[in-house]
């Protein structure tokens, strides 16, 4: 199988066969159990499509002035900044064809944006406005590749002292580390049959949920697992998500919420659904899937349940606790928003 | 690419979840149907027809004892329109197989060991279910011996269809027995499959080969032939696509 093509490819098919619902809803459906549950608004963008089109909806992160900025791979605008009753602010950005991964760090008080480029194979930091500050080409100091082909960075991580981790999600499923200034560090994961290896390394995060251990999760999305390393890439632990997709991790307050872009049993079916995990690592709810239920401390099988999303991509959570699901090849449609329900 | 429609009708459920160990069996299956939403019922025939809300309702575990028993199943539910179905044919076991001989499979897809193809499991349509023989190469061939002589009417090769995923079902077939009179394997069977179209989603399919009547032989030889590159709709077209299969039964 050629397997960067793989996933691409089984949903390309199927959008063939697609229609995109005009949901009726007697209200806004509520989705999740427990205490998190939320009411789902497909119609937050207020962008304009012919002014300003997406095509795959990849990932999303909210800036330190409330703005919520959203990456596609659609060139006639790469970047599109809303604030967050949808108003479409600002947008830029032609030259990220396989735009993919979207990555916010505060530097010294500046907010930066670390973008993945699959086609470019490539990592590119840039200002909020899109002026290219550092471009990250194959990570020939690895030993791992001949090529820039072979490398198809799909997320990006910073540590509180800068360093930046790349997965390559789509290549040969390393992580990368950096210095703050795109210097070589190491490199982990890759494929294998240990518990250290990764298939899928789609996403990745540092978790600082407890300051005297932050840790990086990263996922392996073949693989239905997000695995725990330590910031110098020694595997500590694997979560596993039996059925989901997950897509990258994100962390705020004391949950982890994943886009899962599809289950395992409806492979190429447009089942995908949201999951949240609570500080200890166990999921407490699904956004459109089963409600979560562990047998023996071991966590069944999840699938969708309701077919609000089609292949989320990405989470991304606000400074008041809104969700926004930003999807892939789900119609060209805009990222839909999610408010907690109290 | 995407037609978009603009009717506005309710939101659909996904179907449920089935489990089970395997589609194949010695004396009967368990099957279980999942679906954690509240407000909702699963519904299911075994008749081969389509499940309506008139039909039974899912209530534990379903045991199959009876060959080519299909299982449609779907859920429903107050303010949402129906699921899709889903569908699992279960298979019992044919005629005792002594050893099996197949081309080695690509290496990232093994299957379950040397007996994959008789060891009655499968018939899950994940292709990481760790039951599936995955090959690139155009002809893949089978070879079986059985504990002396047998009449034969049937093969079914179990076959796995993911067009997303690359894999089509095979276009040829052909069965052989192997004639003791002449020391020479003769044709006993045939089937052609051309492919007609783009089928969405992963699906087993149990392909059955009818033999010849006077089919009677201790050994047998089967050659699955897939095509020769993907069709001109496919994404991937004039690349190699894959053959998958998980298990063998003679009857």
């Amino acid at each position: 199988m050629h397997r960067r093509n793989f996933i691409k490819n089984s949903a390309l098919l199927s959008a063939g066969v697609l229609s995109q619902q005009g949901f009726l809803f007697k209200e806004d459906p509520l989705l999740g159990q427990g205490n998190k549950r939320y009411r789902l608004n497909t119609k937050w963008s207020k962008a304009d499509v012919a002014r300003n089109p997406v095509n795959d909806c990849h990932e999303m992160v909210q800036d330190s002035m409330g703005r919520m900025i959203l990456l596609t791979n659609e060139t006639k605008n790469n970047v599109l900044i809303y604030d967050k009753s949808g108003k479409l602010l600002s947008s830029w950005g032609s030259e990220y064809p396989g735009a993919h991964g979207l990555t916010l760090f505060n530097e010294n008080g500046t907010d930066v944006l670390f973008i993945c480029d699959n086609n470019r194979h490539q990592v590119i930091k840039t200002t909020l406005e899109g002026r290219v500050l550092l471009v990250l080409d194959y990570p020939k100091e690895t030993g791992q590749y001949s090529k820039a082909d072979e490398y198809v960075p799909t997320e990006t991580a910073i540590a509180l002292n800068g360093d930046i981790y790349v997965a390559d999600g789509y290549g040969k499923d390393f992580v990368i580390r950096y210095d703050s200034t795109g210097r070589y560090i190491s490199h982990f994961g890759g494929r294998g049959t240990e518990a250290k290896h990764l298939l899928n390394a789609h996403g990745i995060c540092v978790d600082q949920r407890n300051p005297q251990q932050p840790c990086l999760i990263v996922t392996s999305r073949q693989q239905n697992a997000f695995k725990r390393y330590t910031l110098d890439g020694v595997y500590m632990d694997t979560i596993p998500l039996p059925g989901a997709w997950v897509c990258r991790p994100v962390i705020k307050g004391d949950y982890l919420y994943a886009a899962v872009l599809q289950t395992n049993t409806q492979q190429g079916k447009q089942s995908g659904f949201v999951t949240i995990l609570d500080k200890d690592l166990k999921v407490v709810s699904n956004l459109g899937g089963s409600e979560p239920q562990y047998t023996d401390h071991k966590l069944e099988e999840m699938y969708q349940t309701v077919k609000y999303f089609q292949y989320p991509h990405d989470v991304c959570v606000d400074d008041e606790e809104n969700l926004y699901i930003a999807q892939w090849n789900s119609g060209k449609v805009y990222p839909y928003k999610l408010s907690p329900v109290i | 690419m995407v037609a978009i429609c603009k009717a506005q009708t309710p939101v659909q459920l996904a179907p449920p979840l089935i489990k089970y160990q395997s589609v194949f069996f010695k004396k009967s299956a368990t099957v279980e149907l999942k679906f954690a939403q509240q407000g909702t019922q699963i519904y299911y025939t075994l008749n081969n027809r389509t499940p309506t809300v008139k039909d039974k309702l899912y209530r534990k575990p379903i045991q199959i004892k009876k060959s080519f028993t299909t299982l449609k199943a779907m859920v429903a539910g107050e303010q949402f329109s129906t699921s899709e179905i889903v569908t699992a044919t279960f298979i019992k076991d044919g005629i005792n197989v002594q050893s099996v001989q197949q081309t080695p499979a690509n290496e990232r897809f093994p299957g379950n060991g040397p007996n994959t193809l008789i060891d009655n499991e499968g018939g899950l349509p994940a292709i990481g279910s760790k039951t599936w023989l995955g090959y690139q190469q155009d002809s893949v061939e089978i070879n079986m011996v059985m504990e002396g002589k047998q009449k034969l009417t049937s093969v079914l090769i179990n076959c796995l269809q993911d067009h997303g995923s690359w894999i089509f079902l095979p276009v040829q077939i052909r069965v052989y027995q192997f004639d003791e009179r002449t020391q020479s394997f003769q044709l006993a069977g045939e089937r052609m499959d051309p492919i007609n179209g783009n089928i969405p989603g992963a699906s087993c399919v149990p392909v059955q080969v009818l033999l010849s009547k006077k089919t009677i032989t201790n050994k047998i030889k089967i050659v699955l032939n897939k095509i020769k590159s993907l069709p001109e709709w496919h994404p991937g077209k004039g690349q190699q696509g894959w053959q998958f299969i998980d298990e063998i039964k003679l009857y």
